[in-house]
């Protein structure tokens, strides 16, 4: 189940702030990490804006394709926090 | 104090009927075993008895740091103690090979030390492992100082110089000559996976991470035998689900696993075994001439490189998953991806997983905190990475500039991707012009990569420059 007021702007965030294309829509199931679209420089950022927005932290190690690859997974985790 | 009243009964002969406590007492024991048995023999004597211990006592050493056993408790607990004991029979057992003539070299490749000395060594292993646990074990951010001893360790046996010094001192404790040292005399099978290991549970432990896990399971992580040659390097918590959850024999597991041993021995055996006779080293960068013969050398590395550690780790994981164990993969067809960003995601993976782990997410963030601008937070913290990684593999020269070249590699490729992704429309509605690209692309990056061998498989800078200059007919 997505939850969008966790989803929309974590993919809002992905398309305009990562990939520079605010008209790029992200799947739920897309694979961002393992598919290269995230780098690992822009992984540290993403993490850093959902300590910022959720208030959920995702630990150093737990940046990788193992703990979430997707939109639908990272809701899951930041839910799973919260 | 042998810790046999603690096997169940004939465990190893019923293996094949075995659940998950059989199993990993099985593991456990075959493990501690292994580190022995396949640590090869040194000039200095009873090396290849006392690396081994000096690895399972570190071990030791880290858990005890990482445990809570010893600070909450003033005894440790009776599963502690049973393992301890379990550890400390298994090394008193080799030694005491020395015995029993026709058997003395059965595990060990020379004949073990003394017993007594072993003995001592053990009791100081388990003083100092105390100490650790009383002393580091309730304050996790001092893991940071077994974390930099580490490091140090290490890095004194990757650094020529320091590795001779330190055979000298070893060669003294055995009443042979200093003056005969040679830094091929240490050659400590595994420990550059083993440290890494250890470092990624100080880490975990040092966030609160680090689950609760028991001595004989942070050892058999810690020393894992199909990993330990060659890796890969797993993760704690990864690790630990897996010997935790429930294990019978199957067939499909079993098969699977032969599978990837028969590949990984063919990829190891025959293609990588074949392509050394071709592959680029010392001798032949030397003799070759022209151009067209120096290319094919430069591939045949590329290729034999592949196919060796790939082989390796493939028969590493054939065996674990045949035990029920899912070692992380290493490779993902490194050599077809499109740049040099998702080659680095697809080649050696636990050790690039474990440097963004540990270090380049620490920095990136630590940076990021303190508002440096993007580019030059990307460029220090890719080279200085990429060149951690390159030194990793041994502190020389050549090492560092392999690392150098594949750090600026990567920066050049993500400031590329940075400025395309803004202007260039997204090739993805058009498959055949994406298709065109990523084959390009592929191409691009196998000759970056094959091309940074050079770097890596010679070993000094003049002879990787004369390369390159045969490579280009200058």
């Amino acid at each position: 189940m997505m939850d969008d007021s966790i989803a929309a702007p974590i993919a809002e965030y992905i398309a305009g702030a990562i990939l520079k294309n605010p008209k790029r829509a992200i799947k739920p199931d897309e694979p961002l990490i393992s598919s290269g679209l995230i780098d690992s420089f822009h992984l540290v950022d993403l993490g850093l804006f959902v300590e910022d927005k959720f208030g959920v932290r995702i630990d150093d190690s737990e940046l990788n394709a193992d703990t979430f690859d997707t939109l639908d997974q990272l809701v899951a985790l930041i839910r799973s926090r919260r | 104090m042998l810790a046999t009243e603690t096997s169940p009964p004939a465990a190893a002969g019923r293996l094949a009927l075995a659940q998950a406590p059989a199993r990993n007492l099985a593991l456990f024991a075959a493990s501690v075993l292994a580190l022995y048995a396949l640590q090869p023999a040194m000039p200095i004597r009873q090396m290849d008895f006392w690396l081994p211990t000096a690895s399972l006592a570190l071990t030791v050493i880290v858990w005890a740091a990482t445990s809570s056993a010893f600070a909450t408790r003033r005894q440790p607990d009776r599963a502690t103690l049973t393992d301890a004991a379990f550890i400390g029979g298994i090394v008193l057992g080799i030694a005491a090979l020395r015995f029993v003539e026709p058997l003395s070299a059965l595990i060990t490749r020379t004949s073990p030390p003394a017993v007594l000395s072993v003995l001592a060594a053990l009791a100081i292993t388990a003083l100092l492992a105390v100490a650790a646990g009383r002393i580091i074990g309730p304050r996790s951010a001092w893991t940071t100082a077994l974390v930099i001893a580490l490091v140090a360790l290490l890095f004194a046996l990757k650094y020529e110089p320091l590795t001779q010094a330190f055979a000298a001192l070893l060669r003294v404790t055995q009443g042979q000559s200093a003056a005969q040292a040679s830094s091929l005399d240490v050659r400590w099978l595994g420990f550059s996976y083993i440290c890494f290991r250890l470092i990624a549970a100080l880490r975990e432990r040092a966030s609160s991470r680090l689950p609760t896990v028991s001595l004989r399971e942070f050892v058999t992580y810690a020393v894992f035998a199909p990993a330990l040659i060659a890796g890969p390097i797993d993760r704690p918590d990864r690790f630990l689900k897996d010997l935790r959850a429930p294990f019978a024999f199957n067939w499909p597991d079993a098969t699977e696993g032969a599978r990837r041993i028969a590949i990984g021995a063919f990829k190891k055996f025959v293609l990588a075994d074949w392509l050394a006779l071709l592959a680029l080293n010392e001798v032949n960068a030397t003799q070759a001439q022209g151009a067209g013969w120096m290319w094919l050398l430069v591939y045949a590395y590329a290729w034999r490189i592949y196919f060796d550690f790939g082989g390796y780790t493939d028969i590493a994981i054939g065996v674990a998953r045949i035990f029920g164990v899912r070692l992380p993969e290493n490779f993902n067809r490194p050599y077809l991806k499109p740049n040099l960003t998702q080659f680095w995601n697809s080649w050696h993976m636990s050790l690039a997983q474990w440097f963004r782990a540990y270090y380049f997410n620490p920095l990136a963030r630590a940076l990021r905190t303190r508002a440096w601008a993007t580019p030059a937070i990307i460029f220090v913290g890719q080279v200085t990475t990429m060149l951690l990684i390159g030194v990793w593999h041994g502190v020389t020269l050549n090492f560092a500039l392999w690392g150098l070249w594949h750090g600026a590699g990567l920066f050049l490729h993500n400031r590329w991707a940075d400025f395309a992704k803004a202007r260039l429309t997204s090739s993805q509605e058009r498959p055949h012009l994406q298709r065109a690209t990523n084959a390009a692309g592929a191409l691009l990056t196998f000759h970056f990569v094959a091309l940074g061998w050079v770097w890596f498989a010679l070993p000094d800078v003049a002879l990787s420059l004369d390369v390159f200059r045969k490579l280009f007919g200058l």
